[in-house]
């Protein structure tokens, strides 16, 4: 078996793969979306040496790029946590062919290493190289500046593989590595350490001493090794698999008083934290929340409340669009079971609604501390949670009886797009800009406080009439039941 | 109980499904046999509204399935694992079907008590979640919540392919019992023409989704069955 036979099999199950997104017009987003991402990384690369000498004229590009490198590596490590997936050539029908297990392992690890993430920093250094480094400390040094470069992204790459199967026995791993990057990073904020001014001696002096280019070289060899050995060693099919923990019943004993409601909503629940995909969205919900450090200051400066709504829409609404998306599709594997069992379509559809109120409660509460911030941001939040439990919480039902589309929960959130069509575009769209808009257009021709009375209205409205909603909203599933069953059951 | 007439169901201009009349009364058994692609898991997709039909009705107890759910309530089904939900233990799973029925968690016990046999200590106290079962025990598991439920309709699609010789007795031996002394009518498909004679009490054959015989159970009906299925061959 070569490696191309590999390559060639990975091709056709990625091609034939069950639910492969063959919109035509998707695929054509998504290729532009990239495209567009890898022009500016090439852009930023290319140009890097100008921006500098425009922004912080006086201080040396070359010395300052150096710096900030170790930054770049760190924080690189941590986004690999993230988007990095463990690469998953499905070994188990391999394992039993007449096949050399080195040649396995080989192609698992080359295969890994074709990511756009370790091909970006590609785009940056070599330009950057090029323009600036090339001409101050000639060939030599900037071939070995390269060579350490890439063998730090390789380094990187392995380092983060291991760490991630490591976990998968026991996630201490995993945690002590981010502890230790912790501690780091206090070190230097503390200024006991300056991650800065280490980075740029090591590696301009790595441009003076181009041998030791080695160094690097040498650390990504041996990432590649504990690897290739703990593979080796753990290419049994049960040790592939974190199976070892004993699973526990657990009963939620605060929702049982609200009977099939309350069951239904303890089911949702267990789904969500017993399944990677919705798992890991829920997470970033979670993680959204605190976006509002990120963005809140520049605009309350300047006084923006249309975008201070725009985000705090997002702050308390993503949790509704994030899991409404694709609310029964989340059940699509047993929705022939769910619809057969002595279950009451309204209290189906109320344990949902219920759950969004629940979930966005919690986090207009939290949110609230944004308030010490500026205290506009109160009012504006509250008419941010009132629109989106009242409002977009059913038109988010409304439209997931729209969603035909299986989904499989066992894969991880981030970079997925099964189940993802034009639909799904176009709903976030409405849900996002349809309020945003509104808002924009009071707040300017007649006043902040209408605006804000306004929005909150449509909500209050919104969850006054709750019953009706729901009933008409039963209706309308009842009339697309067949074909969300149908659907489902295509895998 | 249940009254079926002129259903029809079609896929791509072939009748799936093509059933004039049909009643079926309480306290059956009734087995379904048929080779494959003969029809029998569309209809049962039918008889539990999980598919629309193309033409025709299905009232149960005198009302159309369509119309209302009352028949839910008395009606458990296991068709294949697309009914469990997989990501939830085998107790919690029984608890969450048993709440559904207005059955306390010590109803649920209670039960699976008397089950025990059955259940065999593969399903309980496993620590496992329902997806990491294998497929026989999470056919147990299935048969077990529809059993829990006290329906007076049973819906049992080809239980005996995937369960080991002895638990296929024991569920000969229950599905026996529990048409005689509780009323149930249950209706079983399956390939295997032994069992589909020793526990039905009236066999349906199918054919190219129409009812092609409708003869009562015993030796007559395996002698009948085996004259139909060898015709077939080669």
């Amino acid at each position: 078996m070569t490696l191309l036979t590999f390559l060639a099999h990975q091709w056709h199950s990625f091609r034939r793969a069950r639910n492969a997104n063959k919109s035509l017009v998707l695929q054509i987003v998504l290729g532009i979306f990239y495209f567009l991402i890898f022009l500016e990384i090439a852009g930023l690369g290319i140009f890097l040496p100008l921006i500098i000498k425009e922004s912080l004229p006086g201080k040396d590009p070359v010395v300052l790029f150096c710096s900030y490198i170790i930054y770049y590596f760190l924080v690189g490590l941590l986004f690999r946590f993230q988007l990095q997936e463990l690469p998953s050539l499905s070994i188990q029908p391999y394992l039993t062919q007449n096949i050399k297990r080195s040649s396995m392992l080989r192609f698992l690890n080359m295969r890994s290493l074709i990511h756009v993430i370790n091909i970006l920093p590609l785009f940056v250094f070599i330009p950057f190289s090029v323009v600036e480094i090339l001409p101050l400390y000639g060939t030599v040094a900037t071939l070995g500046f390269l060579i350490s470069m890439f063998a730090l992204v390789v380094n990187n790459h392995f380092l983060n593989m291991y760490i991630k199967r490591k976990s998968i026995s026991s996630s201490w791993w995993f945690f002590s590595i981010v502890i230790a990057i912790a501690i780091l990073k206090a070190f230097d904020y503390f200024k006991i350490l300056s991650f800065e001014t280490t980075s740029s001696n090591l590696f301009v002096g790595l441009l003076h001493n181009p041998w030791l280019c080695i160094i690097p070289l040498a650390m990504a060899v041996i990432t590649f090794r504990l690897n290739n050995n703990y593979l080796r060693s753990h290419l049994y099919i049960e040790e592939l698999v974190s199976q070892r923990k004993m699973k526990v019943s657990t009963n939620y004993a605060f929702l049982d008083k609200y009977g099939d409601v309350g069951e239904m909503i303890a089911l949702d629940l267990k789904l969500i934290f017993r399944n990677k995909r919705p798992k890991s969205l829920v997470i970033l919900s979670g993680v959204i929340l605190l976006y509002g450090f990120i963005f809140y200051p520049r605009y309350l400066q300047t006084g923006n409340f249309t975008m201070l709504f725009l985000f705090a829409l997002f702050i308390t609404g993503l949790f509704i669009s994030n899991y409404g998306q694709f609310l029964f599709a989340w059940q699509s594997s047993h929705f022939d079971g769910m619809m057969s069992y002595n279950i009451n379509i309204k209290q189906y559809i109320k344990a949902k609604f219920l759950l969004f109120v629940t979930v966005c409660s919690l986090q207009f509460l939290i949110a609230s501390f944004y308030g010490f911030m500026g205290w506009h941001i109160l009012p504006i939040q509250l008419a941010a949670f009132l629109y989106s439990i009242g409002v977009n919480s059913f038109v988010t039902i409304y439209a997931a009886t729209y969603n035909y589309k299986y989904l499989n929960l066992s894969k991880s959130a981030s970079m997925n797009f099964q189940g993802i069509g034009a639909l799904q575009w176009l709903q976030s769209l409405l849900i996002s800009f349809g309020p945003v808009g509104v808002f924009y257009l009071l707040n300017k021709f007649v006043g902040f406080w209408p605006a804000i009375l306004v929005i909150s209205s449509l909500g209050i409205v919104g969850l006054a009439f709750n019953e009706n909603i729901i009933n008409w909203l039963v209706v309308q599933f009842n009339t697309r039941k067949h074909r969300i069953l149908e659907g489902f059951r295509e895998r | 109980m249940i009254s079926i007439k002129n259903l029809k169901k079609t896929y791509k201009g072939i009748d799936a499904v093509d059933i004039d009349a049909l009643e079926i009364y309480a306290g059956e058994i009734i087995g379904l046999a048929g080779n494959n692609g003969a029809g029998k898991t569309t209809f049962f997709r039918l008889l539990l509204d999980l598919i629309r039909a193309n033409s025709g009705e299905i009232l149960s107890k005198g009302h159309l399935i369509t119309a209302t759910e009352e028949w839910k309530s008395y009606t458990a089904a296991y068709i294949d694992e697309g009914f469990l939900i997989d990501y939830l233990t085998p107790e919690e799973y029984f608890y969450f079907v048993g709440k559904l029925n207005q059955l306390s968690k010590a109803d649920v016990d209670d039960f699976l008590q008397s089950y025990q046999v059955f259940l065999d200590d593969a399903i309980l106290k496993k620590g496992k979640y329902i997806r990491d079962f294998s497929k026989g025990n999470q056919f147990k598991i299935g048969i077990i919540a529809a059993l829990l439920t006290k329906p007076e309709l049973l819906i049992l699609d080809e239980p005996f392919a995937n369960l080991d010789p002895t638990t296929q007795l024991r569920l000969v031996a229950m599905i026996k019992q529990l048409a005689a002394n509780h009323r149930m009518c249950i209706v079983v498909s399956s390939h295997d023409i032994n069992h589909v004679s020793e526990v039905s009490s009236r066999i349906l054959l199918m054919e190219k989704g129409k009812i092609i015989k409708d003869i009562a159970g015993g030796e007559a009906a395996y002698d009948e069955m085996v004259d139909y299925f060898k015709v077939k061959e080669l």
